[in-house]
C-alpha cells in the first residue's frame, strides 16, 4: 500500500554570509521499505536517528529532499492543492505529546470533526453530530464530553481524543509516533490494546515509531531497525528480535532492562553515543561502537542485504 | 540478615497548603534501608515517589510543605528535627542525589571542573584538587577527564552529563546516594551504560543506592529490595526477586502485567482501567479499589493498613495472593 523508496530528508544548518546552506544534517539518509495495508510495521531507534523526520515526511509535514513515496502505486512527492488533501484523508498522524498536539481553545467535539469538515464528509449538523458521538463512543469516551476541552481530560484521554480524530477521516494508514511514552504507565496499556481493537474492527494499517523495543515487538508485524539516518536491519519483527543479525540491533535488544530476575542474559553494552548526523563517521556508520568492526567497516559502508527471505541488514559480517 | 538501617523512615506524613485546602501527599510512608542496600522505589508519576526522596535531607519546601507527622531518622537522627548546621552537615555529606534531567542540574557557565570542585570545596576542602576531579571523573567513566574537566555542560551529551552529575554526587563521598529516574531522560543503549555504572560504584564503594524509577526492569537488574507506591501511600515492598515473581498486591500485579515484555509474544496487554486518581482527590477506601480487578464492597469502605505478609515482604491489601485470585 505504501512504498518508501530511498528516502532522503537533509536539513541545512549554519547558513554562510549569503544564506546558503553550509552544511547538511542528514536526518534520513536512504531509507526504503513498505507498509501493507491492514498491517502494523514498527520503526524504532534512538532519539536523533531520523525515525520521527521518517514519519513526518510519510504524512509529509516535511518534503523529502530525495526519493519516492508512493501510495498504493501513485507517486505522492510533489502532490499540491487537492490531490495532497486527498491523500492526507488515506494517511493521518497521531503525535507524541497529548498536550500539545490538541488545540486548547477547540472543543473535543470540533477537534474531532474538523477532518470532517475540511473533507466535507458530513455536510449535514446531525450527521456530523452524530459522526463525531460515534467516533467517541469508538475510542471508549462518553461521547456527552465532546463540549469539553482538552484540559479537562488526562493524558491517556487526550491520545484518545487524539486517536478519533485521525480515526474520522476514515484513514488507510495511521502513522504513530510515540503514541503512548508521555503516559503513565498504568494507562499505556489501555491505549495500546484500544489501537490494536481498532485496527482489527477498522482494517488501517500503522506505521508505529517508538524507541521501546519491547513494546514496538509486542505490536507489530514487521520492524524496521534505524540509527543516524539509514536502516541498519529491517523484517519481520519476530525474526529480527529472535535473531538480529545486526550488531546495533543485538546491542539495542540486550540493553532493554529485563523484568525477570532469573535470566541470564549475555549483556551487551555499547561503549560511545550516536555520532551527530552532519558529519557521519566514514564506511559503516556504527564502526566506532561496533565491537566486531573490522577494516572494511571503517571504509566502506554496508548496504542492506537480505539474509533470509525477507530478513534484511546491512552488516559486512552479517 | 538485616543490616543496622542507615535510613529508616516511619509513618511519614507530608501536606501542601493549610486547613481546609490542604493536600495530603504522602499518607503514612514507611521504608528502611542499610547501609550497601540498594532499595528501588517504584511509582507512577504523583505517587509520591519523588517526595519521599526528597523529605531524606528535608529538601521538600516547607512552606508551602509541611510535615505533619512520622520519623526519618539517618543514621540514628531524625532529619525532621535537625537545625540548620546539621542539615548542611547531612546534604552531601551523608546523602546525595542524582536527578533526572542531568542538562537542567548542571550550571551552563561554569566549567565542570569548578563545579565538581565546588562539591568538594564544601564537603572534603582537603581533597579540592584537579588530581581528585579527575580521579572522580575517571570513576564514573569520563573518557579524557582531563581535558573534560574545562568543558562546558553544554559540550557534553546526556549521557556524559549524568556522568558528570554522579561524580559531583559522589564528591562528597556520601553513604547514601539518592538516584531519582537517573536514566529516563537517556536512550536505551546510555541507559544501559549508566545502570551498568552504577552497579559497578554500588560494588566498589559499598554505599547505599535509592534507586527511584517507573520501570520494574531497572529495579530487577539493581535492587536488592523494592517498594511500590501508588497515590502517596507505600502499598508493597519486599526483596526483588520475590516481588517480581510473585507481587502480593493487586497494583503491583497489574502494573507488571501491563507492561510488554521483549519475547512476550503479541498477546493481548492486561490493562488497568481508569488513570492514576490526582493528588488530593484519592479515593476512600483503599486508594486503589475503582481501578482494582479484585475489588469487593468493602475496600471502598476500609482503608487496608500495610501487614507483613510474610517475614520481609509487606503489602497494602488484606486479600493477598490466594484470595485474591480466588475473588
Amino acid at each position: 500500500m505504501l512504498e518508501v523508496r530511498d528516502l532522503r530528508v537533509h536539513f541545512p544548518v549554519e547558513r554562510g554570509w549569503l544564506g546558503q546552506p553550509r552544511h547538511w544534517v542528514r536526518a534520513v539518509d536512504g531509507v526504503s521499505f513498505a507498509v501493507r495495508s491492514a498491517e502494523t510495521v514498527g520503526l524504532v531507534g534512538e532519539s536523533g536517528c531520523g525515525k520521527t523526520t521518517v514519519g513526518r515526511a510519510v504524512v509529509r509535514l516535511v518534503e523529502p529532499t530525495a526519493g519516492r513515496i508512493l501510495f498504493e502505486g501513485r507517486e505522492t512527492v510533489g502532490f499540491r492543492g487537492g490531490e495532497m488533501r486527498a491523500y492526507r484523508r488515506q494517511v493521518q498522524m497521531i503525535f507524541q505529546d497529548p498536550y500539545a498536539s490538541l488545540d486548547p481553545r477547540m472543543t473535543v467535539a470540533d477537534i474531532v470533526g474538523e477532518g470532517l469538515d475540511i473533507h466535507g464528509l458530513a455536510p449535514e449538523r446531525g450527521a456530523r453530530a452524530r459522526r463525531v458521538a460515534g467516533l467517541l463512543e469508538a475510542v471508549g469516551l462518553d461521547p456527552a464530553l465532546g463540549q469539553r476541552y482538552p484540559h479537562e481530560f488526562s493524558g491517556g484521554q487526550r491520545q484518545r481524543i487524539g486517536m478519533a480524530r485521525a480515526l474520522a477521516v476514515e484513514p488507510k494508514l495511521i502513522v504513530c509516533d510515540e503514541p503512548v511514552s508521555a503516559l503513565d504507565v498504568s494507562v499505556q496499556a489501555q491505549v495500546i490494546n484500544l489501537m490494536q481493537d481498532l485496527q482489527r474492527e477498522r482494517g488501517m494499517a500503522y506505521l508505529f515509531i517508538a524507541h521501546d523495543l519491547a513494546l514496538v515487538e509486542h505490536v507489530s508485524c514487521q520492524l524496521l531497525v534505524m540509527y543516524l539516518g539509514r536502516l541498519v536491519e529491517a523484517g519481520p519483527t519476530r525474526a529480527v528480535c529472535g535473531g538480529p543479525r545486526h550488531p546495533y540491533t543485538r546491542a539495542l535488544l540486550s540493553a532493554v532492562p529485563v523484568v525477570d530476575p532469573e535470566s541470564k542474559r549475555q549483556r551487551l553494552v555499547l561503549a560511545g553515543e550516536v555520532p551527530s548526523p552532519i558529519h557521519p563517521p566514514p564506511g559503516c556508520a556504527f564502526h566506532p561502537r561496533c565491537p566486531w568492526a573490522e577494516g572494511r567497516c571503517r571504509v566502506e559502508a554496508p548496504a542492506m542485504r537480505e539474509l533470509v527471505a525477507g530478513h534484511w541488514a546491512a552488516c559486512h559480517l552479517a | 540478615m538485616a543490616p543496622k538501617p542507615l535510613l529508616e523512615i516511619r509513618d511519614l506524613e507530608l501536606e501542601f497548603g493549610r486547613g481546609r485546602d490542604a493536600v495530603r501527599v504522602l499518607d503514612g510512608v514507611g521504608l528502611r534501608l542499610g547501609a550497601g542496600e540498594t532499595l528501588g522505589l517504584v511509582g507512577e508519576s504523583g505517587s509520591g515517589k519523588t517526595l519521599t526522596a526528597l523529605a531524606i535531607a528535608r529538601l521538600v519546601p516547607c512552606p508551602p510543605g509541611r510535615f505533619v507527622g512520622g520519623t526519618v531518622m539517618l543514621e540514628g537522627v531524625d532529619v525532621l528535627r535537625m537545625t540548620g548546621a546539621e542539615l548542611r552537615r547531612i546534604r552531601g555529606g551523608v546523602v546525595s542525589y542524582v536527578f533526572q534531567e542531568p542538562g537542567a542540574a548542571l550550571n551552563p557557565v561554569l566549567r565542570i571542573g569548578v563545579q565538581i570542585r565546588e562539591a568538594l570545596r564544601l564537603h572534603r576542602p582537603e581533597a579540592a584538587t584537579e588530581a581528585e576531579v579527575v580521579r572522580l571523573l575517571r570513576l564514573v567513566g569520563m573518557p579524557a577527564p582531563e581535558e573534560r574537566l574545562r568543558g562546558y555542560a553544554h559540550e557534553l551529551s546526556g549521557g556524559m552529563q549524568q556522568r558528570v552529575l554522579i561524580a559531583m554526587a559522589l564528591a562528597s563521598q556520601p553513604r547514601l546516594l539518592v538516584a531519582d529516574e537517573p536514566t529516563t531522560a537517556l536512550d536505551v543503549t546510555i541507559q544501559a551504560q549508566i545502570i551498568e555504572l552504577l552497579r559497578e560504584l554500588k560494588e566498589r564503594l559499598g554505599m547505599a543506592i535509592l534507586l527511584i524509577t517507573h520501570n520494574f526492569g531497572i529495579v530487577g537488574d539493581l535492587a536488592d529490595r523494592v517498594a511500590v507506591m501508588y497515590a502517596g501511600q507505600m502499598v508493597e515492598s519486599a526483596p526483588t526477586r520475590s516481588l517480581l515473581r510473585a507481587p502480593r498486591h493487586p497494583y503491583t500485579r497489574a502494573l507488571l502485567e501491563s507492561v510488554p515484555r521483549l519475547g512476550g509474544g503479541g498477546d493481548r496487554l492486561v490493562a488497568i482501567p481508569g488513570s492514576v486518581p490526582r493528588l488530593g482527590a484519592f479515593p476512600a477506601g483503599c486508594r486503589f479499589h475503582p481501578r482494582c480487578p479484585v475489588a469487593r464492597a468493602e475496600c471502598a469502605r476500609q482503608a487496608p493498613a500495610l501487614m507483613e505478609v510474610e517475614p520481609g515482604r509487606w503489602s497494602r491489601c488484606p486479600y493477598h495472593e490466594g484470595d485474591a485470585r480466588g475473588a
